[in-house]
């Protein structure tokens, strides 16, 4: 089966093979309806809105936004912390990851539990924590010179944004067979040279796609910035700023449009990269390899960043429970149960909505995901890359564009949404279940990626559909993939905020809203103590998601923050 | 997987419809609807009025809360089938912003007393409910250690010690920072106020987004000064026990009139006008005490340690014609300022 080959006798019998299965085709029109008018409607929202000036059809906007340097420096800015944080987080993601599944690392739980466990807090309480560790009057005043600007921002966001590198990572280093490196072993190869010309080669689609994931995260955060940027203004925040401070909708979404430039060049150019090269492992022939010890030079490097990061998170964490039990955070110690007390009065109802809505979303989100990755990967039809490419859209626009563009486009009935969503909590768990929809396909493609084709082809050749092959071989070949999705999306939609604002009403509010509320009248300590609430039910969730999968007998031991 | 996409046709297509609806038919039944407001004030301040509000009329509120810009980018964006009937606090400029987008419907309340003309719009598209100055909240120890009393004037703060240990918001995102430039506009002129701007942004550390954010940060000891609203001050930072003191500049300051509208298109109005009188009664503007914001109605308790408009110097400062002005103004500073 070549892939990215389109000639016109092949979309032919792309054709003809779907209409030999109408329960695909149809699924496939489904998701494409459910891409239009969820992902590409209210986007197109957003870019009409961007091109109306003073009620005409014009690029006045995007003029004005380009000759004033007070928009041009963010957006070189965004660029280049994004570079720098997509690098350095790929890097540490890499090493926790390869640790985990290629060395006899002592205490790999307690490690994977702190490498995962930024992303199960709202992320701007890491930036507060760094206030209160290395601001002016911090515990270690000055000991990393200003942290308001660059250097604070690639600190707090590879913090937060490491882990999904990791999370990514994980999945593909474990499904790299081990046969492998053992069998250039016995042929007398260095490690190092192992590492150059097997792990390294073979994780190279994981590591671009993190590297993606990382740098768009960047691009796209704005609870981080917000907070520590300084003078170091970035796109998102403008765009936002733009929206809610100068009321200006139209250059808002400019700015916005300008931002999903870079990343729809990153997305293609990580297409064309691995479009070229095979990253098959599991090739449905028996193995079996353990671990061996390694050399010293390989452990210590790889050990010191672990144990380095992790000392990093958990100060920055420490910082945080400490501080919710502070009378007054940095000023007055004493401690007290009284910012739990308020947290709990003030927030009983946004903690059940966040629940119900989350526990709603997650499946879905899960399903969904999977099935798009499979059929974007696996299948060849009319509109696949419409598909790849607009269902990776809601990652990469800032949330605040989202949420607008929600309003927008389900504010009044249309032709495509027959319906009006905004005042219901349905809007909430739509907008959830497309914004978190890319991490699950990222992870998911990563997956299949690594299974050979062939697998599939045999059980199709032997007389089953797509349908009976996707079940019985697709399907449990990605399940570590597949849960690490759902655990993923439960986290995201407990802790999205900047979209979310936007959507929420009075009958369906949420925690994170109430934290933000915590943030903005400086309450950090009540803010802390509902962030630490929503981690500690975050943790419960995926105990109780492991117990569930562990039940199952599935025996998963793979990319996921289950462990 | 047939069964699999049964099942996400069925939720996706089926449901969701039913879904929507079934929550757009709630309510009805009572005598009162269920008010749905946008509040800028904060959750926990905003809680406290509405329950005594609950309890004195037997209405429901629900509310969401989001600072005053993402109110307005919401309404806005929302017109054309409006969630929220009420929008409950936030910086009169913001108000009058909303209704030259025509997004309000004028109501008079009904009070006990005469509202001043600053205190509504000519048609009361918005009417002011609380007032407050902006004022400079200063860090105690950073003024004792370097010997210095609080700032008194706009002149003190271009004074070269404070250099990057001012901090405010910035002007086109908090209600508060606009205030503050359309006061320096206002009394020194654009040109004036911009040149002032040019040598006053070499002692700021930075902008923030949030109006009141300085204050707690001035009480951490991240900046020296911050400039913001004197019931912020007071609640915020010095009621919280931040080593902080407040001061007003004495050639004169500007100050904010907090204001309560009605969204156009409200679909609540009978419950939304009895929201709008009940915030100029004596009940509701006596609650006001707890969060050191001055009431405008004349009957009301004034907070003990509040700063009345009438203590300090106040220029004749024109909300509507500043209001109005936003973009002109918000335009000319980022283009000299760069920021």
């Amino acid at each position: 089966m070549k892939k990215f080959k389109f000639s016109n006798t092949t979309r032919v019998n792309d054709l003809r093979k779907m209409i030999g299965e109408p329960f695909l085709l149809l699924a496939i029109l489904v998701v494409l309806y459910l891409l239009i008018v969820f992902v590409i409607f209210p986007i197109f929202q957003v870019f009409k809105t961007s091109l109306s000036y003073e009620g005409a059809l014009s690029l006045q906007n995007y003029f004005d936004v380009l000759s004033r340097s007070y928009y041009i420096t963010p957006l070189i800015n965004s660029m280049v912390l994004g570079v720098i944080v997509g690098t350095i987080g790929t890097i540490v993601g890499f090493m926790f990851a390869y640790a985990i599944t290629r060395t006899p690392m002592k205490g790999k739980g307690v490690f994977r539990m702190i490498a995962t466990f930024p992303m199960v807090s709202p992320p701007f309480v890491v930036a507060l924590a760094c206030i209160l560790l290395f601001g002016r009057s911090g515990f270690f005043a000055g000991a990393i010179g200003n942290i308001y600007g660059l250097t604070g921002l690639v600190i707090v966001e590879v913090i937060a944004y490491s882990p999904t590198a990791f999370l990514a990572l994980v999945g593909v280093l474990h499904a790299i067979d081990p046969a492998l490196e053992e069998a250039a072993m016995d042929c007398g190869a260095s490690r190092l040279k192992i590492f150059r010309t097997i792990i390294f080669p073979l994780a190279t689609p994981g590591l671009v796609s993190a590297w993606l994931l990382v740098f768009i995260q960047s691009l796209a955060d704005f609870g981080n910035p917000m907070i520590l940027s300084g003078d170091f203004a970035v796109l998102s925040v403008q765009a936002y700023l733009q929206i809610t401070g100068m009321f200006d909708l139209a250059r808002g979404s400019t700015l916005a449009i300008l931002l999903l430039i870079p990343t729809v060049v990153a997305f293609y150019l990580q297409k064309y990269l691995l479009s070229k090269k095979s990253y098959v492992t599991v090739t449905g022939k028996p193995t079996s390899a353990t671990i061996k010890n390694l050399e010293w030079y390989i452990k210590a490097p790889v050990y010191a960043v672990c144990m380095f990061f992790a000392a990093v998170v958990l100060l920055f964490y420490g910082m945080v429970v400490w501080g919710s039990f502070q009378k007054l955070w940095g000023v007055d110690s004493t401690l007290t149960l009284r910012n739990y007390v308020q947290m709990w009065k003030m927030g009983k109802g946004y903690i059940v909505d966040s629940l119900v809505i989350s526990v709603i979303v997650t499946p879905i989100t899960g399903v969904l995901s999977m099935f798009i990755a499979y059929l974007t990967t696996r299948k060849q039809f009319p509109g696949r890359n419409f598909i790849e490419f607009s269902s990776m859209l809601t990652f990469a626009v800032p949330g605040t564009v989202v949420g607008i563009g929600y309003i927008l486009a389900f504010n009044t009935p249309s032709i495509l949404m027959p319906f009006t969503l905004t005042g219901t909590g349905f809007i909430i768990m739509i907008l959830l279940v497309f914004r978190n929809l890319p991490v699950g396909i990222r992870n998911g493609v990563a997956a299949i990626q690594q299974i050979d084709p062939s697998i599939e082809e045999a059980s199709i050749d032997l007389g089953a559909d797509s349908s009976l092959t996707f079940r019985k071989i697709t399907l449990p070949m990605i399940t570590p993939a597949f849960f690490s999705g759902l655990a993923n999306c439960f986290v995201r939609s407990m802790t999205a905020i900047s979209a979310i604002i936007f959507v929420v009403s009075g009958k369906w509010n949420l925690i994170t809203v109430a934290v933000l509320g915590f943030v903005d009248n400086s309450q950090y300590a009540q803010a802390a103590a509902m962030s630490l609430l929503l981690i500690a039910i975050v943790l419960i969730a995926l105990g109780l998601i492991k117990l569930f999968t562990d039940r199952m007998g599935r025996g998963m031991n793979s990319s996921s923050i289950l462990e | 997987m047939k069964k699999l996409f049964t099942v996400l046709a069925i939720v996706l297509v089926v449901v969701a419809p039913l879904v929507a609806q079934a929550s757009g038919e709630t309510a009805g039944k009572k005598s009162y609807e269920t008010l749905q407001m946008y509040t800028a004030l904060d959750t926990e301040e905003a809680q406290y009025y509405l329950d005594v509000f609950e309890k004195s009329t037997g209405i429901k509120v629900e509310y969401v809360r989001m600072s005053s810009g993402e109110v307005l980018a919401r309404i806005e964006a929302e017109q054309s089938n409006p969630q929220a009937s009420v929008w409950f606090g936030g910086s009169n400029t913001d108000h009058i912003n909303a209704k030259s987008k025509d997004l309000l419907t004028p109501y008079k309340p009904n009070t006990d007393f005469e509202l001043a003309p600053m205190l509504h719009a000519d048609d009361y598209s918005w009417n002011g409910f609380y007032t407050g100055a902006i004022g400079f909240v200063s860090n105690t120890d950073f003024l004792k250690k370097n010997n210095l009393q609080p700032p008194t004037s706009w002149a003190d703060l271009l004074n070269p010690v404070y250099k990057g240990q001012i901090e405010m918001a910035y002007p086109y995102t908090s209600g508060t920072a606009y205030t503050t430039l359309a006061t320096i506009i206002q009394m020194k002129g654009l040109e004036g106020a911009l040149d002032w701007w040019q040598l006053f942004d070499k002692n700021i550390h930075q902008y923030t987004k949030s109006g009141t954010a300085c204050i707690a940060r001035a009480g951490l000891g991240e900046c020296a000064v911050g400039i913001a609203f004197s019931h912020d001050i007071m609640a915020k930072g010095i009621a919280m026990g931040y080593p902080l003191v407040i001061s007003f500049p004495e050639e004169g300051t500007g100050y904010e009139v907090g204001a309560v509208s009605m969204v156009r298109g409200a679909k609540q109005i009978p419950e939304a006008k009895i929201f709008m009188d009940w915030c100029f009664t004596e009940e509701a503007q006596n609650l006001f005490i707890k969060y050191s914001r001055l009431p405008v109605n004349p009957k009301a308790i004034v907070a003990e340690g509040a700063i009345k408009l009438t203590d300090i110097n106040l220029i004749d400062y024109d909300a509507v014609k500043m209001g109005l002005a936003k973009d002109e103004f918000v335009t000319a500073w980022r283009d000299r300022i760069g920021k």
